[in-house]
């Protein structure tokens, strides 16, 4: 194969690729909305060791953190239309498992996912907030709820943001791995582009820039926002 | 209803309370009995459980056992509500030894917090209150520095203004020098006193032997978890009547220190 690269291909499937990225992005969108207050929650019961629920935080990190993602999009992918279609005949609904739109799956995976690394995030995070914080929040006449959304909410964030990051950007990278669900993201367009005319190196050059552009402008966010937040702190130094 | 003894208001009593953390016993039934107006001082050695009594009053602890009579109503340390704790804490006011500043708030910020989100003030008319809590604590030219920004004198002289401002019924201080560098301690006892002279009522733990001395209506002498003995500064300070009180004074006294009359 000498002919080189097709360029007008790579430029076509460029924007093929690109119209994945509405899917992606939904799939980060939901998963960060589910992940954040949850492992915020699952965080407090870890740090002030509430029965039952920091165990079960503790196990459930470690299962999503031990497991490959692809795995558990397997895992899911399989079961939850077993466990539907046996629930649809016992009630006699007039559904099709295999009519559900197989995005509800990302969204099940990857939510559970981000919730075990955001417990993680936010478990190091909220310790570095001094106890002393809460008391003086609630020596003014603060309640709990109050205490945490104004003073202690504001600088835990500050602390995790850069994982927080790290962590939206590993999970639009890993809604590749939704091609295995058939869903039209990123990679699959490209892919599918590709197998018309073996154009692979084209299409992957496609994904690769799609994916670089996306978290590189999901990284400047994020820097931007940090440095709004964290106006505060830097001025001693 | 306010319990009148000889024109003396009763502001707030402590009823025999215990408190321990694991095998440790801290508090060992202690009273406590406090006058608008007041300006109480506990001293006592380490470990002899003053800080721990400051907290339970404020609820910052839960005491295992004891009563807290406040303007008269009474509140079981140990079981009280969600609601009284929560009322007592808006009557009451803390200065921590280690400011605890809300690290996210200017100095302003900081003063209003208690007025704007836990009393429902309007923000024009909790700014104004707590330019002039800033003010009287001499930092006027700070009210939009944040805490990383100022000495530990200025901060812990915000964390007094935020006492101020809500306007307590009583102010408890738990060492509020103790973390200070020494050429530090002096404006924030300097603040200390003015407020005391304007008859605020305050609770005060410290090691500042000149500031009991002159400062203090009563001295509270505290070990081991009990109260050794109380009386005015002078009956402290000139005539302890227990041996373990002139021990402890006998070490922490300054060579020069001199009680006048």
């Amino acid at each position: 194969m000498s002919e080189g690269l097709d360029y007008k291909f790579l430029v076509d499937t460029f924007f093929v690729a690109l119209s994945g990225v509405p899917i992606a992005l939904a799939i980060t969108i939901v998963a960060l909305l589910v992940a954040l207050p949850f492992g915020f929650i699952l965080a407090l019961t870890r740090i002030n060791r509430i029965p039952v629920l920091h165990q079960f935080a503790q196990i459930y990190v470690s299962f999503v953190r031990g497991t490959p993602i692809i795995v558990q999009i397997f895992i899911v992918y399989s079961s939850i239309p077993l466990l539907l279609d046996s629930i649809f005949t016992k009630y006699n609904l007039e559904m099709n498992v295999y009519d559900v739109n197989p995005i509800w799956y990302a969204f099940i995976v990857f939510s559970f996912n981000t919730t075990a690394i955001l417990i993680e995030v936010f478990r190091s995070a909220i310790s570095t907030v001094s106890k002393g914080q809460l008391e003086a929040a609630q020596s003014v006449g603060l309640t709990n709820v109050q205490a945490f959304r104004r003073i202690i909410i504001p600088q835990t964030l500050v602390v995790a943001l850069p994982n927080i990051c790290t962590a939206t950007v590993n999970l639009i990278k890993a809604t590749s791995l939704g091609y295995a669900l058939s869903l039209q993201e990123i990679t699959l367009r490209a892919k599918v582009a590709a197998n018309v005319g073996y154009n692979y190196v084209e299409a992957y050059i496609d994904i690769f820039l799609v994916y670089l552009i996306l978290c590189s402008l999901v990284e400047y966010a994020f820097k931007r926002y940090e440095k709004r937040l964290i106006k505060y702190k830097a001025v001693n130094a | 209803m306010h319990e009148k003894e000889a024109g003396v208001i009763k502001m707030l009593e402590i009823k025999n309370i215990h408190k321990s953390f694991g095998q440790n016993k801290i508090l060992k039934g202690v009273d406590l009995k406090i006058d608008k107006g007041d300006v109480v001082v506990i001293l006592g050695p380490s470990g002899s459980g003053k800080t721990t009594l400051l907290r339970c009053i404020n609820f910052l602890e839960k005491a295992d056992q004891g009563l807290a009579v406040f303007d008269g109503i009474d509140i079981n340390l140990k079981t009280a509500s969600k609601r009284q704790i929560h009322s007592i804490r808006k009557k009451t006011a803390f200065v921590f030894q280690n400011y605890n500043l809300f690290n996210n708030k200017t100095a302003l910020e900081n003063v209003t917090e208690g007025l704007i989100i836990g009393r429902k003030m309007p923000k024009m008319e909790a700014n104004a209150l707590g330019k002039k809590a800033l003010d009287k604590v001499g930092l006027s030219e700070k009210y939009h520095a944040y805490p990383s920004e100022l000495s530990g004198g200025q901060q812990q002289r915000v964390g007094i203004a935020r006492a101020l401002v809500i306007n307590p019924d009583i102010i408890l201080f738990d060492e509020p020098t103790s973390a200070l560098d020494p050429e530090l301690v002096g404006e924030v006892l300097t603040v200390m006193k003015n407020i005391a002279k304007e008859g605020t009522t305050m609770l005060v733990v410290t090691h500042e032997m000149s500031f009991a001395k002159d400062v203090a209506n009563r001295v509270i002498f505290m070990d081991e978890g009990v109260v050794v003995e109380e009386g005015s500064p002078k009956d402290i300070f000139v005539h302890p009547k227990e041996e373990r009180t002139r021990k402890f004074l006998k070490r922490v006294l300054p060579e020069d220190f001199t009680y006048y009359i």
